[in-house]
C-alpha cells in the first residue's frame, strides 16, 4: 500500500509526539504539597531576609561614610577640605539612591509575560546594569577621586589654625609627602574600581545582553 | 486546613508537573538537573500565584513561568544559576527500568536533534510536542499565530529531516 508524504509525515509527528509525552514515563514525581508550601514560604522568607541583610550592610558602609566627613567637616578647620567633606556626605547619599534605584529596576521580574515581553524587560534591565558598569567611571570613582583630591589639597597647616586634634591629625596625610603617597594609593585604588566594573560589563553583562538579542532576532525573523 | 491559594497551588502542580518536568530535562544543563529546574519552576509558580489574573488560561500562564525560568536558566540569566538545596518535599524517582528500553533511545534522538535547534525553536517545538493549539503557543510567545505557524513549518522540518534516518 503506497502512502503519501503527507501521511507519512503526519504519522512521523504523531510518533514523536508520542515518544515526547512517553518521555514523562521515566520518572515518578510525587509531591507533598503541605510540606512543599512551608518550605516554599521559608525560601522566600531566607530570600528576602538576605536582601534585607545586603541592602542594611550597604546603608550602613555609607552612613558610616557620612558620619566620618560629617564629624571631619565639623573638626577639620581647613575651609577647602570642609568643601569637601561636604561633597563627599553628598557623594555617599548619592551612591545610596544610585545602589537602590538600580536594585529596584533589577528586581523587577516577572516571569508570566510572554516570551517576548520577558525578553524585552530583560533586555532593558542588562541595558542598564551595563550602562550602570561601565559608567562607574563617570559616577563612582571620577566624583569620589576629586572630592579626595580636594580633601588632601585643602590641608593645611594645623598650627595656622591653632587647632590641635592629635588623633585626626596622625590620621590626615599633612605633609608633602604623605599626600603625595596617599593620591598616587587613590589613584591605583579608582583605577582598579574602573577595571573591575568595566571587566564585569565586558565579560559577564554584555555577552547575556548578546544572547537576548540574538533570541529577540530569532523570535522576530520568519 | 488548607487555604484558597494552597489548593489552587496543588490542583496546578498535580496537573502540570509532569510537563513541567518534560521542558525541565530538556533545557537543563550541567550542573544545573532537571529537578533543579523543576524546583525552581514550582517556586516561581508559588510566588507568582497570587497575582494571577485570570488574562490567560492557568495552564498557559503556567507554561508561561516554565519557558521563562528554563531560558533564564539556559542564558544563565539567573544569577543563582547554581545548584540548589533541594526540597524534601519533592521526590523524582527515575523508573527507567520499567520502560521499553527501544522507548527511551527514541527519547534519547528526540532529545539530540532537539539540541541542534536555537533556542527559539527549541521553545517554540516544546510547546508544539505538548499538542498546545497555535494561538495558545501564540500567547505564550508573544508572537502572532501566523508567525507561529510558518516558524513550526521550518522547525518540524528541521526535526523531521534529523530524526527520521534515527528512527529508521
Amino acid at each position: 500500500m503506497n502512502v503519501s508524504p503527507q501521511n507519512l509525515n503526519k504519522m512521523l509527528e504523531q510518533e514523536i509526539k508520542d515518544i515526547w509525552s512517553n518521555s514523562s514515563r521515566t520518572a515518578k514525581i510525587s509531591i507533598e504539597t503541605n510540606q512543599l508550601v512551608e518550605e516554599l514560604n521559608a525560601n522566600v522568607n531566607s530570600i528576602q531576609k538576605k536582601i534585607r541583610i545586603r541592602d542594611v550592610r550597604e546603608i550602613t558602609a555609607s552612613i558610616i561614610g557620612m558620619l566620618i566627613f560629617g564629624y571631619l567637616l565639623y573638626e577639620i578647620p581647613f575651609p577647602i577640605t570642609k568643601l569637601a567633606c561636604s561633597f563627599s556626605i553628598a557623594w555617599f547619599a548619592f551612591v545610596i539612591y544610585k545602589s537602590r534605584k538600580s536594585k529596584k529596576q533589577n528586581s523587577k521580574t516577572n516571569l508570566s509575560l510572554s516570551m517576548t515581553e520577558q525578553l524585552a524587560h530583560q533586555e532593558i534591565t542588562m541595558q542598564q546594569q551595563a550602562n550602570l558598569l561601565d559608567s562607574a567611571a563617570y559616577w563612582y570613582a571620577l566624583p569620589s577621586f576629586i572630592t579626595n583630591l580636594i580633601f588632601i589639597i585643602g590641608l593645611g597647616n594645623p598650627t595656622d589654625y591653632n587647632w590641635t586634634n592629635s588623633i585626626v591629625n596622625s590620621m590626615l596625610p599633612l605633609s608633602i609627602n604623605f599626600k603625595i603617597f596617599t593620591l598616587i594609593g587613590l589613584t591605583f585604588f579608582y583605577g582598579f574600581t574602573i577595571w573591575i566594573n568595566k571587566r564585569a560589563a565586558n565579560k559577564e553583562v554584555k555577552p547575556l545582553l548578546e544572547n537576548i538579542k540574538t533570541i529577540k532576532k530569532q523570535l522576530q525573523k520568519e | 486546613m488548607k487555604n484558597k491559594l494552597e489548593r489552587t497551588f496543588e490542583q496546578i502542580l498535580d496537573k502540570n508537573k509532569q510537563k513541567i518536568y518534560r521542558i525541565c530535562r530538556i533545557y537543563a544543563v550541567a550542573p544545573i538537573e532537571p529537578q533543579d529546574l523543576f524546583q525552581e519552576v514550582v517556586f516561581q509558580i508559588w510566588k507568582s500565584l497570587e497575582s494571577f489574573k485570570s488574562k490567560s488560561s492557568i495552564d498557559t500562564w503556567v507554561y508561561k513561568i516554565t519557558i521563562n525560568v528554563c531560558l533564564r536558566s539556559k542564558l544563565k540569566l539567573d544569577k543563582k544559576n547554581t545548584k540548589t538545596e533541594r526540597f524534601e518535599s519533592i521526590h523524582i524517582v527515575p523508573i527507567a527500568q520499567e520502560i521499553d528500553a527501544s522507548e527511551l533511545e527514541k527519547f534519547k534522538y528526540l532529545k539530540e536533534c532537539i539540541s541542534t535547534l536555537n533556542h527559539t525553536e527549541t521553545s517554540l517545538i516544546l510547546l508544539y510536542l505538548d499538542d498546545l493549539p497555535y494561538k495558545e503557543i501564540a500567547t505564550i510567545t508573544g508572537l502572532s499565530d501566523n508567525h507561529i505557524a510558518v516558524k513550526m513549518k521550518r522547525i518540524r522540518k528541521k526535526l523531521f529531516e534529523c530524526i527520521t534516518p534515527k528512527l529508521k
